[in-house]
């Protein structure tokens, strides 16, 4: 009896001290990340049959049990990923809002005080100081491109650096995991009771490897975990993992991509598989923000520098010279064209160079040439639409009415080819259709596809340069494709991504101001001898100045008054004479009488001018040389008339609003990102809520079990001392 | 519901953060009184305020240009008042020789060296400069002395000195002084001294000599002649049979028989050979002399749309022709001025009235460049006047781009003061709370 009292007592003792220890477990572990509150489960022990029925034998405790639910831990895992991508994706965009938002350090400013020092220029021209003034100006613009591109680029280097570090951490996590498999595994087979801490230690490591990458895990029936990423790809299997490995993208070896190590050496796993924690937060933030703000940038350089160029070749500089005469220089800025990467897997031979179409286009311009005896086409500049027939009258019927041409009064010699305005080219300005996507460039074996990456748009062809033409057409730039492509292979295009790091001011131009083409190289002048009250406007030198040169003599027009016509001397031989009037142009040849009509734009040779009032016969005008026109600033008003012109984007926006559109998509997407952010936050701290009601430590809970088995123990040790009361009363009787 | 120690910190700690991130919001907002701190407070409105914010620099822009225009074109209207003073007294001197009763030849030359004193200060105003040095009157040849001697062209008679030639261009200097405006700030020395139409403006009609050789014999003075249709001169000189289209040209000539003056219309386009274009008609002093040809003897019958007046006896043969108004130089009217005061009157060579024809032709010629500095002085006003009214425009637009970006950027203090004083009080209730919270434990009792 005493000894079963003893020996139930010890029992009870051995279970308090279990219930201590656990309860002493659970409050020092109380901050331990991961850690799930552990509980005895006590049952009694088999009873001992008597005579009297079944006597019971005291307890034990048959396990210790971990209080976890691993529905509630796969939700915490879920809700982890998620938050993680989004506090890394929102943490990268707020930089570049950062960036965008000070007044000061933005665009605008330098925008501002660069078409500032323009005016200055248009308002003295003569001036060195001026001139100088813009050079400085137009480099702190290009210093401010060069910084904003420096910080994205800064960006891309991190991004790089940052996918690498993760991915090692991901193969330390993945590793540990194996391990503790392995251990579990151990532990579980020598005795039959969970390894709880080891469990604990698993889960946790599942957490921190959502925290980078979003993975789903499946329990083996021995206990280990698989771990997987993206649609199946194994991390962890049992106790073996597989390698994740940072390595330069095929396609853009300037981008770090993630791959996973096989027998061949990597694999690299398309992006879209990267879902989910600080990784997939890196990986779209790259190709969802930064890609973008850097294209945008990029654009609005290239933009500039194409545009300011086109214009600034029609200028007239401080020496007297325009294009084509001595050291002019045609372009203010210089810019590199855009860059095309090869991937690294193709197998052809093929190279690929792209060009931006310069000079942009402007509406209302169009190219007459007869490329054989039978064959006149006519090609609108702006976008290269080409209509082609036999003859000037066929091609003119084949010409829609609304393009205003009227081309009847010309001849072609077989290779001649000239340039024709129509009614739109009043008013007209330079612009860009670049936009701020990358494209691709595939191959499959007979036809070229170009693909604009950002919305899928694509061009296919079998002929590359009919490819190159029509891309040319829309996206402002072309392609220069040679022969040996294979089947299979691409090409990553990048019109802008380099454009604003590139851009640079003309260093001819920056180390004298003179050379700044701040007038025209074109004047009128109206004949001395006139009787009749006839005006000449101004003259403007057009796209397409220089070729074929104005004689020195410039070109006189002389009114007869029996045909009303105008006659023209002096029009060179390859020109011909573009005359819009009541919204129709027609083309004449350089000595044919053109009639007169008051208000008619003439235009030659890349030179236009307007004619009104009233002519008396014999009256002249003149079309000159503009010579020691030192305070000239005609062309330098068209130059800051950029600023204000629908410069960007098809004619649909300026460099300041297309600038806007920038600051306010990523305004916008940060916006969106720091929203979504907050919401996966509390549906994060929902579900962590959940997990914690089960599974977290409360100090006064087991404060309050401290008791209980303090006094559980207490009450089995007064029963080893009833015990051995009894025991003694017993020794008691026998002596 | 369960909650374990942890959760009580962490949603302690977690909802002091919130409030203390929301409180460095507003605090940020109130130091910097700006409502969007970086786009993504208000995307719309940040990329709206830069927008604005560019117009309003470049509105600034245009009122620099509109000062630089005014000040430029203040400039070239000082010198026009200076010329139109000197132009006044000129024309007073020519007044005053006019009288060849009182004046001798002495007067006349004392005159002319006035003149010329005058000439060279009319040089003066023509080749002024303007604060940076560029000469006002150049067109696009700032640097270039726009008007000189030409010493390669002989003087064309009646003047005895070569014409002055023009250097510069008929370039406008523009400047950007409204988004849509651009304001050319100069006149080009060609338009202001140069193309100064002869005559009436738009015929000459002057002494043509006697068609037996010399000058008119008679005592004939013609008007400055009126254009009645210019409608019908312009077709006139475009559309009528001319034996030479090139230089229309019509002479008047009065033939004197038996006592009764008659005159009859020539073309002298080809001067070597005269045509008649009309019939000889009676002529009466004073009477105005319709221009038009009748057929026979032309081929048709056209009205050229003007007159002349012809006043005094004129001797058989004397002329005097009526040629679409060409250019003179203002210098060119003076020189001619000065030849014709420095010529002695009184021979047969030089007639008293063919002295007054002479000098009423160059009035005619002088009162023309009056008239087209007051045109170019007009034009100058009408811009200035035009400047003052874009300034106007543009201190208003500058208000508006300025209450558009307050009302995009600026922040509201007083609802963000309150809303700090909110944020506080939520702030302080739950460091309160969590201190309470935090403090109570079981083990505190054990």
């Amino acid at each position: 009896m005493a000894t079963g009292l003893i020996s139930t007592g010890i029992s009870g003792i051995q279970v308090a001290q279990l219930g201590l220890l656990t309860t002493q477990h659970n409050i020092t572990n109380a901050n331990t990340a991961g850690f799930n509150r552990q509980r005895i489960v006590q049952s009694s022990n088999i009873a001992m049959l008597t005579g009297a029925g079944f006597v019971g034998q005291g307890a034990n405790v048959s396990t210790i049990e971990r209080m976890y639910d691993s529905f509630l831990s796969s939700q915490v895992n879920r809700s982890q990923t998620a938050s993680s991508e989004l506090e890394t994706y929102y943490s990268k965009i707020k930089q570049i809002d950062n960036m965008l938002a000070d007044a000061n350090s933005g665009l605008s400013p330098a925008l501002q005080e660069f078409f500032t020092g323009i005016q200055k220029v248009s308002a003295n021209p003569s001036q060195l100081p001026a001139r100088q003034a813009m050079i400085s100006s137009a480099q702190a613009l290009v210093a401010r491109y060069q910084g904003l591109e420096a910080r994205i680029s800064q960006m891309y280097d991190g991004m790089n650096a940052q996918i690498t570090t993760t991915v090692a951490t991901i193969n330390s996590y993945s590793q540990q995991i194996a391990t503790l498999n392995d251990r579990i595994v151990v532990a579980r087979s020598s005795i039959d009771q969970p390894p709880n801490d080891l469990l604990d230690q698993r889960d946790q490591l599942v957490l921190e490897l959502n925290k980078l990458i979003s993975v789903t895990t499946t329990t083996n029936s021995d206990g280990t975990y698989n771990v997987y990423i993206g649609n199946g790809q194994q991390l962890v299997t049992g106790t073996m993992t597989m390698t994740m490995t940072a390595l330069p993208s095929s396609a853009d070896p300037s981008r770090v991509a993630v791959g996973l190590k096989n027998a061949s050496g990597a694999q690299e796993l398309p992006e879209s598989l990267i879902t989910g924690g600080a990784l997939g937060g890196l990986l779209g933030f790259r190709s969802g923000s930064l890609d973008r703000a850097a294209n945008d940038l990029g654009r609005n350089a290239a933009s500039l520098a194409l545009t300011f160029n086109a214009q600034n070749a029609l200028g007239q500089d401080l020496l007297g010279q325009s294009i084509g005469v001595g050291t002019f220089q045609a372009n203010f800025f210089t810019i590199t064209q855009p860059q095309v990467v090869g991937n690294a897997q193709n197998t052809g031979t093929a190279t690929v160079t792209s060009q931006f179409v310069s000079p942009p286009p402007i509406d209302g311009y169009y190219t007459l040439s007869r490329t054989a005896a039978a064959s006149y086409t006519l090609t609108r500049q702006s976008d290269g639409q080409s209509w082609t027939n036999t003859s000037l009258a066929l091609l003119q019927a084949s010409v829609p009415a609304s393009e205003g041409l009227s081309l009847g009064g010309a001849t072609l010699a077989v290779g001649d080819s000239t340039q024709v305005l129509g009614p739109a080219a009043a008013g007209a300005n330079f612009y860009t259709k670049l936009t701020n996507a990358d494209y691709r460039l595939g191959f499959d074996g007979t036809n070229y596809t170009l693909t604009r990456l950002t919305d899928n748009v694509a061009w296919t062809n079998t002929d590359r340069n009919a490819l190159s033409t029509s891309v040319a057409g829309s996206e402002g730039f072309s392609l220069a494709i040679s022969a040996g492509m294979a089947a299979g292979d691409t090409f990553l295009v990048q019109p802008t991504k380099a454009a604003a790091r590139n851009l640079t001011v003309n260093p001819s131009v920056a180390a004298d101001a003179r050379l700044i083409a701040a007038a025209m190289p074109v004047r009128t002048s109206t004949g001395s001898t006139n009787t009749g009250s006839g005006v000449i406007s101004e003259a403007r030198a057009l796209q397409g100045f220089g070729t074929p040169a104005l004689p020195a003599a410039g070109v006189t027009l002389t009114y007869n008054s029996t045909g009303n016509t105008l006659s023209l001397s002096g029009v060179p031989a390859g020109a011909r004479i573009s005359v819009t009037a009541s919204g129709v142009s027609a083309v004449y040849d350089p000595g044919a009488s053109i009639p007169y009509s008051s208000g008619m734009q003439i235009s030659f040779a890349g030179a236009g001018f307007q004619i009104t009032g009233n002519l008396n016969n014999g009256d002249t005008f003149a079309l000159l040389r503009t010579a020691s026109g030192v305070s000239d600033g005609r062309n330098s008003l068209a130059l800051g008339l950029l600023q204000s012109q629908n410069t960007m984007s098809g004619k649909s926006a300026s460099f300041q609003s297309a600038y806007a559109q920038l600051v306010s998509d990523n305004g916008n997407k940060t916006r969106e990102i720091e929203v979504r952010s907050s919401a996966q936050a509390a549906l994060l701290k929902q579900s962590a809520d959940a997990r914690d009601a089960l599974s977290g430590v409360n100090l006064d809970e087991e404060a309050a079990n401290l008791m209980r088995y303090q006094q559980a123990y207490q009450a089995s040790a007064k029963m080893l001392d009833v015990g051995n009361k009894l025991f003694d009363a017993l020794l008691g009787i026998v002596s | 519901m369960r909650i374990s120690t942890s959760q009580i910190y962490e949603a302690g700690t977690l909802n002091i953060q919130r409030n203390q991130s929301a409180l460095y919001k507003l605090q940020n907002q109130l130091s910097t009184g700006r409502r969007v701190l970086t786009p993504e407070d208000d995307p719309v409105a940040a990329a709206q305020a830069l927008i604005v914010g560019q117009s309003r620099a470049v509105n600034a822009q245009h009122v620099d240009n509109q000062k630089n225009a005014s000040s430029q074109l203040g400039l070239v209207d000082s010198q026009l008042n200076a010329l139109t003073d000197l132009l006044q007294n000129v024309r007073e001197r020519v007044i005053q020789a006019g009288n060849s009763a009182t004046q001798t030849n002495s007067d006349r030359q004392l005159i002319a060296t006035e003149l010329e004193a005058r000439l060279g200060e009319l040089l003066g105003i023509a080749n002024s400069q303007n604060g940076t040095g560029d000469y006002l009157f150049s067109g696009y040849r700032g640097a270039t002395l726009p008007f000189a001697i030409n010493a390669a062209l002989p003087a064309a008679a009646p003047a005895t000195v070569s014409p002055f030639g023009y250097y510069g261009d008929d370039g406008e200097r523009l400047l950007q002084v409204a988004s849509s405006r651009q304001m050319a700030v100069n006149v080009s020395g060609s338009d202001l001294f140069m193309n100064v139409r002869r005559g009436n403006g738009v015929f000459a009609a002057e002494t043509g000599g006697n068609t037996a050789g010399g000058i008119n014999q008679g005592s004939a003075a013609v008007d400055g002649g009126a254009v009645l249709d210019p409608q019908k001169w312009s077709q006139a000189v475009n559309g009528f049979a001319w034996s030479n289209p090139a230089s229309a040209a019509v002479q008047v000539r009065f033939s004197v028989v038996a006592g009764v003056t008659s005159y009859q219309l020539y073309d002298v386009s080809v001067p070597a050979t005269p045509v008649a274009i009309s019939l000889s008609a009676p002529y009466t002093p004073g009477q105005s002399i319709q221009l038009a040809s009748s057929n026979p003897p032309a081929a048709t019958l056209t009205d050229f749309g003007a007159r002349i007046v012809v006043q005094g006896q004129p001797a058989n043969n004397d002329t005097f022709s009526i040629r679409p108004s060409t250019n003179q130089s203002l210098f060119q009217t003076m020189q001619n001025l000065v030849a014709i005061l420095r010529n002695p009157i009184g021979s047969s060579t030089y007639t008293a009235s063919q002295y007054g024809n002479d000098l009423g032709a160059q009035l005619n010629n002088l009162d023309q460049a009056m008239q087209n500095v007051s045109r170019v002085q007009a034009t100058i006003g009408t811009r200035m006047r035009e400047i003052d009214s874009l300034k106007d425009t543009a201190s208003d637009l500058d208000l508006q781009y300025q209450t558009s970006l307050s009302e995009l950027q600026d922040l509201d203090y007083a609802k963000a003061i309150s809303e700090f004083t909110l944020q506080k009080t939520y702030l302080d209730a739950a460091q309160l709370s969590f201190a309470k919270l935090s403090g109570l434990s079981l083990f505190n009792y054990l």
